[in-house]
């Protein structure tokens, strides 16, 4: 024991920085916690910090002074006088802060954002998306940051053109903005946007209400290179035409779901961008027309294409696949044309394939997904959803050729059974792994995946009733990096099965929904056990009983969302979760037969002022005292009634 | 507009007939004697034309000296107090002046046997002295009865309307006008001897051109901005300063009054006799030229201001395309601006039709810049912040304020009322309820309720805690029932202090 510091120190500062490098996540909290170097080297590298519990804030701020990126998206308890606490407090130094998340803050408000934006002079990058609430006035406070170069406000509802404004004046040296959601902003917002943010490289304009105006603006924009404008009902061909001869450098275009935009639209963008990369079309093109085709061949840099929903012809795939041969990334979901022979073509031609959606492609076959496997050995995601003609042969072929795949969705494909899935077990590095709806599936077929993928991050197994206790129990055997898991109506399970699932430390996303079996003592193994959890669904597990919630209550300090819906849950244990569970943002608290109104009103004033969601049944809302509503709306919860 | 030169028009009309009826029906001395009459000068109520006729030239040093006063006629807003010392020593000058006329004509009239080769030369000279003479005094006289307009108006309002006949009841309505005329007739005066300038016929014939609204016309000067006429293409004529900001451009021969419109003009001299009556007196001018005739250079005109974009000097110069262009220019650029809006007494204008399109719209503009201007429109706005650099658009505060003190007050009378509300609220009932059916899977099942489940032990639920924190500043809100749950469901307190690190990977 003795020994062992003195190995550490003799190394150098940089060869431990090195060392700890090396090491993956859980391992350098193992070490920091055993040993000061370690601790102190973490200390001094550590450049971001995701915080959930803002009270460590100030503490973390003085241990960690090297840090330049800040996560509050998820602590519960932010508010403007904790900013403004913060602010007073001497010791500590923002300086170095240049990345700030503050997602679903909203809580904070102008003047905690004011404060903040005044307190780290390098910030450069923001994220206030999803904070409902923002408005101009926040955007105004936001605007004292004048060296922003990233921001992003998605969702901001109330921001109008001008609380962009004010952004634009203050920060004018943005290079990248996103606006997706800002329902207020027009086209003179845009105009201005572009105007005075002439270094803009990155804009997301998606789902706003802008005309053909704001594109001919944004055409000036000399170095933007991502658009993205999903879903922008007013644009038509007439606007991507203002970009055939503007930005001329642009890189990345994503026009899915503009609802007026045709082919020859797109045609207009690459006339005049030889050197696109990136071009997502999904659900706006009809069919793929030859004239189409030939400009594409123009494209040789092309690496991204999704042109999902579209009428994709065999012909015109192989034609597609053989002019851009450097496709790394192609969409075709739903693409019901697909047979085949072009997926043959394109697993051929387009060698580097990474990425390859063919949800509800219909006719495809184990043929083409063989192809695929045996040409594409670099792929990495492979989407099959709803690929009722894959079987088992096309997933041996996978397991055989396809050792780097990542990713496979093979939600509601009737032909995986066990031995499929003993198939994809080969495929070592598999983190993501969805099986929704596939239920002939059973034990064997998961104690293949339990047993080999250990790497292992994801698995949806919605509505798989095939597999029971001894399944699951594979499962938390083998996959212990597991962070999510979904196992919502998989009737089999019982408290038997889901006890073990407190195998798995570092399970954060958990869905037992519907699970008829499972009681208040299986509920507490997991909560026991699953220290890091941070969502969990138990919606019609009716038969848990209050004493699995007492024991969630106690134990998942971290719990930050959770569906009680239609659950036996009391008024008693009802209140004793909404006070303990300080991390909880989000409810969902329909349904609930034994909570009366007022263990409804007594569980929320316990946690009123950290729940940023709630879902409760349309009558409460009279029912409820008309104080505790407002304090909840002051807060920024928002209270969806069913 | 229209009404007040069509009254001015009756009334002249009248008063002119009048006052030729006893007098002879040749030139104008007779007419204007009549004019001179003093007998009503004390009887304020009836301000007549014959009675505010005293101009002097000391009235119009006093003007030149005091520099603003002209500026204050133009306003209209405030008159010189009125003094009947000067006054009369005005109607005595006048009288004097008056008299040198008549000696004038009588000498005319003396030599009119004389020299009868060259008559019709003469004859014309002769009258274009006499009208000179007569239209300075009559111009004096007008801005001796402007200056006791406040009392017009005061009396205007018991006297009877315009339209009863009584001939002093409507004369001047506005006081700009008196004083305008006032301002030329002391350009008349500096000019000296040299004749009397009246309107360039061109002037005329532009005018009749444009028969539209005044204040309609006032972009016109921008939007002739486009205008590329080559130079030498088109006649450069330039109005002198004191002819632009004179507020009538088409004068009556015989008796001297002056319109903004020859039509008015044409309107008016019917009055004078029934020659002036004819269709052709009362056709358009220069509908009245022959078509064959040379087709007219066009007509461009230049800003009298030296240095101007718009004075034929400048090297850019860019004519202005009508005489209205040029009235509207001249003050909107070179001009003081005297007319303030009565609303936001913040915006002011040289130009009133600008002030009255000002007005309309005052106080709707809702869309304001950091730098305190504001705008009707959005894209207005817009187009501003964008013109000038860190301008921004600037954020109503009321809004905000109001809520944030509310919800501040709320939430202070909340923790108030918190007490009082929940004081009644007994859950005890229920979890004892509770504690009975719902607890099967409890083995010891000793969950005590001893402890009174007030909600008063509720810390967490502090309303009143939003602005004022009464506890730590970081408050992690670890319930008082922790060690109950944790002594009830027999689970073993775990260490919940690593929780920074765990959270902070």
């Amino acid at each position: 024991m003795s020994t062992s510091p003195s190995i550490l120190s003799v190394l150098s500062e940089d060869l431990l920085v090195r060392v700890y490098e090396c090491l993956d996540q859980p391992c350098r909290k193992t070490w920091r916690l055993i040993s000061k170097d370690f601790l102190r080297v973490d200390s001094l590298t550590r450049t971001t910090i995701r915080i959930l519990r803002v009270e460590f804030l100030p503490t973390l701020l003085f241990k960690y002074p090297n840090l330049s990126s800040l996560d509050l998206s998820v602590c519960p308890k932010l508010d403007d006088d904790v900013v403004l606490r913060l602010a007073l407090d001497g010791t500590v130094s923002t300086l170095g802060i240049k990345s700030l998340n503050l997602s679903r803050s909203t809580a904070v408000r102008a003047r905690g954002l004011e404060t903040l934006a005044r307190m780290c002079h390098a910030l450069e990058r923001v994220d206030v998306s999803h904070c409902w609430g923002f408005g101009d006035r926040e955007a105004a406070a936001l605007s004292s940051a004048t060296g922003l170069r990233e921001l992003k406000m998605d969702k901001c509802l109330s921001l109008s053109d001008v609380g962009l404004a004010r952004i634009v004046v203050g920060c004018s040296n943005l290079n990248k903005i996103s606006l997706k959601w800002c329902m207020e902003i027009s086209d003179l917002g845009i105009d201005l946007l572009c105007k005075i943010c002439k270094g803009l490289k990155s804009l997301d304009v998606s789902y706003l209400k802008i005309t053909n105006d704001s594109i001919r603006s944004i055409a000036l924009l000399v170095k933007l290179e991502v658009l993205d404008m999903v879903s922008c009902p007013l644009i038509d061909d007439g606007g991507l035409q203002f970009l055939e001869n503007g930005s001329p450098s642009l890189q990345e275009v994503d026009v899915t779901r503009c609802d007026r935009v045709s082919l020859s639209g797109l045609i207009s963008i690459v006339r005049g961008h030889p050197d696109i990369q990136l071009l997502k079309a999904s659900h706006c093109v009809s069919e793929v027309s030859g004239s189409f085709l030939k400009y594409i061949k123009g494209l040789k840099h092309l690496k991204t294409i999704w042109i999902d929903g579209a009428h994709v012809s065999d012909s015109s795939l192989v034609s597609l696949s053989s002019s851009c041969r450097s496709l790394m990334e192609i969409g075709l979901s739903r693409c019901v044309d697909v047979t085949d022979i072009g997926m043959i073509s394109l697993a051929r031609n387009c060698l580097n394939l990474k990425t390859l959606n063919l949800a509800c492609c219909g006719f495809v076959t184990d043929v083409a997904i063989s192809a695929v496997a045996q040409s594409c050995r670099n792929l990495g995601t492979l989407k099959l959803e709803s690929c009722h003609l894959i079987t088992e042969k096309g997933l041996q072929s996978l397991g055989c050729y396809s050792k780097l795949v990542q990713e496979l969705d093979l939600t509601d494909c009737y032909g995986v059974n066990d031995r499929g899935l003993e198939y994809i077990s080969k495929c070592s590095n598999l983190q993501r792994l969805k099986l929704g709806l596939c239920t002939n599936i059973s034990d064997k077929g998961i104690f293949h995946i339990g047993s080999k993928c250990s790497k292992l991050l994801e698995l949806d197994l919605y509505r798989c009733a095939g597999f029971g206790d001894d399944g699951l129990a594979a499962l938390s055997r083998g996959c212990k990096s597991l962070n999510r898991l979904i196992l919502s109506y998989c009737c089999e399970l019982t408290d038997t099965g889901v006890e073990q699932i407190r195998q798995l430390e570092l399970l954060s996303h958990l869905e037992l929904r519907g699970l008829k079996n499972i009681t208040g003592v299986g509920l507490a193994a997991i909560a026991s056990g699953c220290k890091k959890l941070g969502y969990l669904d138990v919606k019609l597990c009716e038969n848990i009983d209050d004493s699995g919630f007492w024991a969630l209550a106690y134990f998942s300090k971290n719990l930050r969302q959770i569906n009680l819906c239609n659950c036996s849950v009391s008024d008693t244990a009802l209140c004793m979760l909404m006070s303990n569970l300080s991390r909880v943002q989000d409810v969902d608290l329909v349904h609930l037969s034994r909570v009366t109104v007022e263990g409804f009103e007594f569980a929320l004033r316990a946690c009123c002022n950290r729940l940023k969601k709630l879902k409760l049944l349309a009558p409460l809302r009279f029912l409820l005292s008309s104080e505790l509503l407002e304090t909840l709306h002051a807060r920024g919860c928002r209270i969806r009634w069913d | 507009m229209e009404t007040e030169d069509d009254l001015c028009h009756n009334n002249w009309g009248s008063s002119s007939s009048k006052s030729r009826e006893p007098g002879s029906s040749d030139g104008g001395n007779q007419t204007f004697a009549g004019f001179t009459s003093q007998q009503k000068w004390e009887d304020a109520s009836i301000l007549d034309y014959e009675m505010g006729v005293e101009p002097t030239l000391q009235v119009f040093d006093e003007m030149k000296a005091s520099g603003q006063a002209n500026v204050d006629f133009l306003q209209g807003v405030r008159a010189q107090a009125w003094d009947p010392r000067t006054m009369l020593s005005n109607l005595s000058f006048m009288e004097q002046k008056i008299h040198q006329l008549q000696d004038l004509v009588h000498l005319l009239v003396g030599r009119g046997g004389q020299v009868q080769g060259r008559q019709d030369e003469l004859a014309a000279q002769q009258q274009q002295l006499i009208t000179t003479d007569l239209t300075s005094i009559i111009i004096q006289l007008i801005s001796t009865a402007g200056s006791l307009l406040p009392s017009v108006k005061h009396n205007m309002s018991t006297a009877p309307g315009p339209y009863t006949g009584q001939p002093g009841s409507a004369l001047f309505p506005y006081a700009r006008e008196a004083n305008n005329v006032a301002s030329q007739s002391q350009n008349n005066n500096n000019c000296g001897g040299q004749e009397f300038d009246l309107p360039k016929p061109v002037v005329v014939d532009e005018r009749e051109s444009h028969v539209v609204e005044e204040h309609e016309m006032k972009d016109e000067d921008d939007a002739e901005e486009g205008e590329n006429l080559p130079p030498g293409s088109y006649e450069i004529l330039q109005l002198e300063k004191e002819e632009i900001l004179a507020p009538h451009t088409h004068f009556c021969t015989i008796c001297g009054k002056g319109f903004k419109r020859d039509a008015n003009l044409r309107m008016h001299m019917r009055g004078h006799g029934d020659e002036y009556k004819t269709a052709a007196a009362l056709a358009k001018p220069n509908k009245e030229s022959v078509p064959g005739s040379e087709p007219m250079l066009i007509k461009r005109y230049s800003c009298p201001f030296l240095g101007c974009k718009r004075n034929k000097e400048h090297k850019k110069f860019q004519p202005l395309k009508t005489i209205l262009c040029v009235k509207n220019h001249y003050k909107r650029t070179h001009c003081d601006k005297s007319f303030t809006c009565s609303r936001c007494h913040t915006k002011k204008f040289s130009v009133i039709a600008d002030l009255k399109t000002h007005e309309k719209h005052c106080g709707k503009n809702k869309w304001l810049c950091s730098c305190g201007t504001t705008f009707s429109r959005k894209d207005k706005l817009f187009g501003h912040i964008a013109l000038f650099q860190g301008h921004t658009p600037a954020i109503p505060l009321e809004e905000t304020k109001t809520s944030a003190s509310t919800s501040a007050q709320r939430g202070s009378s909340e923790g108030g009322n918190n007490n009082q509300g929940m004081v009644g609220f007994n859950l005890g009932s229920a979890s004892n309820a509770n504690q009975e059916t719902a607890q099967p899977g409890m083995t010891d099942g000793k969950i005590s309720f001893e402890e009174p489940f007030s909600p008063m032990n509720f810390d967490t639920c502090n309303f009143g805690g939003f602005h004022e924190f009464p506890r730590l500043m970081f408050d992690d809100s670890e319930s008082s029932f922790q060690m109950l749950i944790a002594n009830a469901c027999g689970f073993s307190p775990r260490n919940v202090g690593e929780s920074v690190s765990d959270t902070s990977l």
